[in-house]
């Protein structure tokens, strides 16, 4: 019984762990998301980045979603894809972008103890994801029909 | 006034929007921590050969990769470090490794929680896999070409040395 009752009680700790990490980093970005698009300060932002945004088939909200979840977490990514919640595909092409570079600060550190030298992973995890964007909106594209 | 009601409704949405990623997530977590529990990884390890040779590593690599891939880079790096002690895996390897786990890791748990958030589940793991096993290879085949004659990429075992 107590086999059981120890990775039940880890799962519930963990996944406590998480919800509390969304709850702290989503609500207070998807709030300040808010107060700026009402200020329409994400509409500057948004337009700045459309063009880049547009390899993607994102729009150019897109942008400060994708500069959270690479540099802070893909936590912090989630307040903005809720604030504006994009198509689905556009979603999935976000998301696998972010599942690919994220919270770069942290990781990168962890991934050097395998002998990856911090510059050359970020380098790596960036260029994947920008190309993942672009080849999956391509797939997209053709898939749906653009 | 108008702001701060607004900062109250978004706050309060993403609330219960948290609340339905509760539902799945922690069941989901459970699972994962149940698989851990009871050594899943270790037990396919052994079945992983063909991807591994597809990859050029030893078949010594399967633990770390595949429990850096499934629950996450820190137990990845940390099993990474635990092998490089021992002189389980050559320097090459551990690159590779790390290489491989920098693009593609905790894939279940990273994908759980984006497809509650509306991804595919599917295209996200599979895009994630496909290019970290091409991106793993290529890089295997640089460090193999251009890099084997340093002495820590040299083999460890003895026999097959200087074949040419």
């Amino acid at each position: 019984m107590s086999t059981l009752a120890e990775p039940l009680k880890k799962g519930l700790i963990k996944s406590l762990h998480i919800l509390l990490l969304l709850i702290k980093i989503v609500i207070p970005v998807s709030c300040l998301v808010a107060v700026l698009d009402h200020l329409g300060i994400i509409e500057s932002i948004a337009h700045y980045f459309t063009p880049a945004m547009s390899f993607f088939g994102l729009p150019g909200e897109a942008s400060i979603a994708l500069l959270l979840g690479f540099f802070v977490n893909f936590y912090a990514a989630f307040g903005v894809i809720a604030a504006f919640t994009p198509e689905p595909h556009q979603i999935t092409i976000l998301a696998v972008m972010i599942g690919i570079c994220h919270e770069l600060p942290i990781e990168s550190v962890i991934c050097s103890y395998t002998g990856l030298r911090i510059p050359f992973s970020v380098a790596l995890r960036i260029l994947t994801a920008l190309a993942a964007g672009i080849l999956l909106n391509l797939a997209y594209s053709l898939v749906i029909g653009g | 006034m108008e702001i701060l009601l607004l900062i109250i409704n978004t706050a309060l949405s993403t609330l219960t929007g948290i609340g339905r990623i509760a539902l799945i997530l922690v069941p989901v977590i459970i699972l994962i921590e149940m698989a851990r529990h009871y050594k899943i990884i270790e037990k396919i390890t052994g079945k992983i050969k063909s991807p591994l040779a597809f990859l050029t590593l030893p078949q010594e690599a399967a633990f770390p990769l595949l429990g850096g891939m499934f629950f996450g880079i820190v137990l990845g790096s940390a099993l990474i470090i635990d092998y490089a002690k021992e002189g389980y895996l050559k320097k090459r390897d551990l690159l590779l490794i790390g290489i491989f786990l920098s693009i593609s890791h905790s894939v279940i748990e990273d994908t759980v929680i984006f497809s509650i958030f509306g991804a595919n589940p599917l295209v996200l793991i599979v895009t994630r896999t496909i290019l970290a096993v091409i991106i793993t290879r290529g890089a295997a085949a640089i460090i193999d070409r251009f890099f084997l004659n340093e002495a820590d990429v040299k083999p460890c075992k003895t026999g097959n040395q200087e074949k040419h």
